[in-house]
């Protein structure tokens, strides 16, 4: 018997990405039900319904296979999803389930793991927080401290992490933990699930530099975790998670973000007659040539991804180029703006231009999932080919 | 020439420099940026310690001849103190006060000496442009509108520039009115509605003492990429990720030379514009050149350091607890007022008629 799910990856893998695409974005504009073009990312709590309708359409998590609930859609369809929503300026989800949990049970769970957490994923039950980053392990991850200790059917967890975005809109966190310290520290690490609600878990929000607390640190005080919530085998940890070459590379190479700030920094030198000003007319001019190659980038990686069905190498650089070209258009709005750069609030009469906003958010781009620093060291010694240091 | 024109030696101006700085000490305090933090967003824009500080060391009157009650003191001087507030964060309305300083009549600048009444200058009323005055002085009363006036809600007086010539205009004064706009530091611009407010008509040169002013801001932001340079250095040596301290990485070494390069250029800047400001003799237009020359190499250079800092400081950078972002959003708006580097830039291209006047080689 073919179930409703079978009926529509079957539907869904029968288009062209073409067909796929255009399917995707009228049914889109037809469903999504909340405010477009937010700027940050809302509490689940507002985002749920679209989380939802997402699900029950299957394209939650199109990339799942469908015995776990997914439609097992190809990587270009996945990113066509995606780039529609951006498009359309749906509200990004809380998608570390989705994207990071899901596939990682799949991957490596047991079935009574998959069992579950998979359907608790898509129907929002269960919301995911990360924690891998500590304050003395943030580039170099391996050197991570908290520990985990047998204690019979038990392990004991104690230490701390940071950048746990979302913790305090988590009821799960999965984090990297070290199992053994007697070995090289790749070796010893183990990955573990635990509820937020476990007794020594505390949660404490860090204010960032725009004003905005989605940043967590997240302690560990004798925290009681099951030996059955450990993911795939003991001490495997970093391998289990270097797996993970996860969709969330291509979020951050979306032009879509430079796009938006070019198009702001378009609204600003209207505002201030900088186009009568040849300097800063090449200077916007050079940022549209940088958009347009970005682009042009970012399509020669997604047309290998169609035909390889795998993300090349170098995706990396899609990362870098989209994240510093946005970094450097904002920061012509701060050298463009004059007096209106630094205030506080965005500019109602203007469209709501806020430009330290857009400067401001900008920052930390250059920083989470891998500094520009660290992309740099991978590229020059892993793509590049040059030794290592 | 320079100890003719100032009137003293140069050992005696690296001594009052040497005093001026120790009367800031304060503002090195270890809990300082505490102090910063916690004040943001409080009206009026100064907190009562920092008031009474700045009242206390007599800084009002560091420009003013000893004949007036001040200790004469030049720009040498001036700018060694702008870039000490700038270290601490000290609310930079406080060097545009000490600027126009010699401006005030007699009975206003005892109160403003004795803390009684602060007078804030209100120069601008055109986005992006310091030089575009409308205001009109008629019958000694203002009719105008002035812009980015900052930490106005702070002032009991403003020094407003118009067409015909400066003026004083009390801020309780009837036809005035206040309205304010936050800044990401934590401070505020003021936006005066004047509408027949009385003023009293200043006497002396408002041009030259903006110019005065545009300087010390350009102090001011050395010494906060100063004070942020050496916070993200401090980091670089204790910040360990690889088993070594990540400042021992030649990716990082050479991006720090490069910010204190920028640092350098700019203090010797400051130094050569402040003793050409310093001298009588001085052509006036070489002074507006020298003037936009520093400010905008400032501008650009704190930007620069600051951006720097948040990156070098990795996650913690975009925390609110980091020192360094404190200096990134005083950068926002200290950077880009005052003319912004790409204003002081074109103010330049026209007064050195660079097109017409080529470099000696």
């Amino acid at each position: 018997m073919t179930t409703e799910l079978e009926r529509r990856a079957a539907a869904d893998a029968s288009l062209s990405d073409e067909e796929f695409r255009v399917v995707v974005r009228d049914w889109i504009a037809g469903n999504y039900m909340l405010e477009r073009n937010l700027r940050i990312r809302p509490p689940f709590a507002y985002a749920k319904p679209w989380y939802l309708k997402l699900s029950e359409r299957g394209w939650l998590a199109p990339g799942w296979p469908v015995e776990h609930g997914g439609l097992g859609l190809s990587i270009m369809k996945q990113v066509i999803l995606v780039e529609e929503q951006e498009r359309y300026g749906c509200c990004r989800l809380n998608e570390m389930g989705v994207v990071m949990v899901g596939p990682l049970l799949i991957r490596f769970g047991t079935d009574e793991q998959q069992k579950f957490f998979l359907p608790k994923i898509l129907n929002g039950e269960i919301r995911w927080c990360q924690g891998y980053s500590e304050p003395g392990a943030g580039s170099d991850l391996a050197s991570l401290r908290t520990e985990a200790v047998r204690d019979g059917d038990e392990w004991v967890v104690n230490g701390q992490k940071i950048w746990t975005t979302r913790a305090n809109d988590a009821d799960w966190i999965f984090a990297l933990l070290r199992t053994d310290k007697s070995v090289a520290k790749h070796a010893g690490i183990s990955m573990f699930l635990m509820p937020m609600t476990s007794p020594g878990i505390s949660v404490k929000p860090i204010r960032d530099l725009n004003g905005g607390e989605e940043l967590c640190q997240t302690f560990f005080e004798n925290v009681r975790v099951p030996h059955a919530n450990l993911v795939g085998e003991l001490n495997k940890g970093w391998g289990v998670n270097s797996a993970l070459l996860g969709l969330e590379r291509i979020y951050v190479g979306l032009p879509k973000h430079s796009a938006h700030a070019l198009a702001r920094l378009h609204d600003l030198m209207t505002l201030t007659g900088a186009w009568e000003d040849a300097a800063a007319v090449d200077r916007f001019t050079q940022f549209q040539f940088d958009l347009e190659d970005h682009i042009a980038l970012y399509e020669a990686a997604l047309e290998q991804v169609s035909r390889t069905g795998q993300f090349p190498a170098d995706i990396s650089l899609l990362k870098l180029s989209q994240t510093e070209l946005c970094s450097r258009i904002t920061e012509a709005m701060m050298d463009m703006g004059g007096e209106i750069a630094g205030l506080f609030d965005p500019l109602v009469e203007h469209d709501n231009l806020f430009l330290a906003n857009q400067f401001l958010l900008a920052r930390p781009t250059t920083i989470y999932g891998g500094t520009s620093e660290i992309q740099r060291n991978i590229l020059a010694t892993r793509v590049i080919g040059l030794p290592k240091q | 020439m320079n100890d003719q024109v100032s009137g003293i030696s140069l050992e005696a101006q690296e001594e009052n420099v040497r005093m001026i700085r120790e009367s800031a000490g304060f503002l090195r305090a270890p809990d300082r940026m505490a102090a910063v933090r916690a004040a943001r967003h409080i009206m009026p824009g100064i907190t009562p310690a920092d008031r009474d500080a700045v009242v206390s060391m007599g800084w009002l009157g560091m420009r003013l001849p000893e004949e007036r009650g001040g200790v004469g003191f030049g720009l040498a001087e001036f700018c060694a103190l702008s870039e000490e507030l700038g270290r601490g964060l000290l609310p930079e309305f406080v060097v545009q006060a000490m600027a126009i300083a010699p401006l005030l009549p007699d009975a206003v600048l005892e109160q403003a000496l004795s803390g009684e009444r602060i007078v804030i200058p209100a120069w601008n009323e055109k986005l992006g442009d310091p030089d575009h005055v409308e205001a009109a002085l008629t019958g000694g009363a203002i009719t105008g509108t002035k812009r980015f006036v900052l930490t106005a809600a702070a002032a009991d007086s403003f020094l407003v520039t118009t067409a015909g010539g400066a003026a004083l205009v009390d801020a309780g004064a009837s036809g005035l009115s206040l309205s304010t706009l936050a800044l990401q530091d934590g401070g505020h611009f003021g936006e005066l509605a004047l509408e027949n407010a009385a003023a009293t008509p200043v006497e002396g040169d408002v041009a030259r003492t903006r110019e005065e002013a545009m300087l010390g801001m350009s102090a001011y932001l050395l010494g906060m990429a100063e004070r942020t340079f050496e916070i993200t250095k401090e980091y670089l040596a204790v910040r360990e990720q690889f088993n070594r301290p990540i400042g021992s990485f030649q990716a990082l070494q050479h991006r720090m030379v490069d910010m204190y390069l920028q640092i350098e250029l700019t203090r010797a800047a400051i130094g050569k514009t402040a003793r050409l400001l310093d001298d009588a003799e001085a052509d006036r237009e070489e002074c507006l050149r020298a003037v936009s020359r520093t400010k905008a190499r400032a501008s650009d250079m704190v930007l620069l350091v600051t951006r720097e800092g948040v990156q070098m400081h990795g996650g913690m950078g975009y925390t609110d607890d980091c020192d360094v972002g404190l200096f990134l959003r005083k950068a926002m708006i200290v950077a880009t007022g005052h003319g912004s580097a790409g204003w002081h830039r074109r103010r330049y291209a026209r007064l050195a008629d660079l097109a017409n006047n080529r470099l000696a080689a």
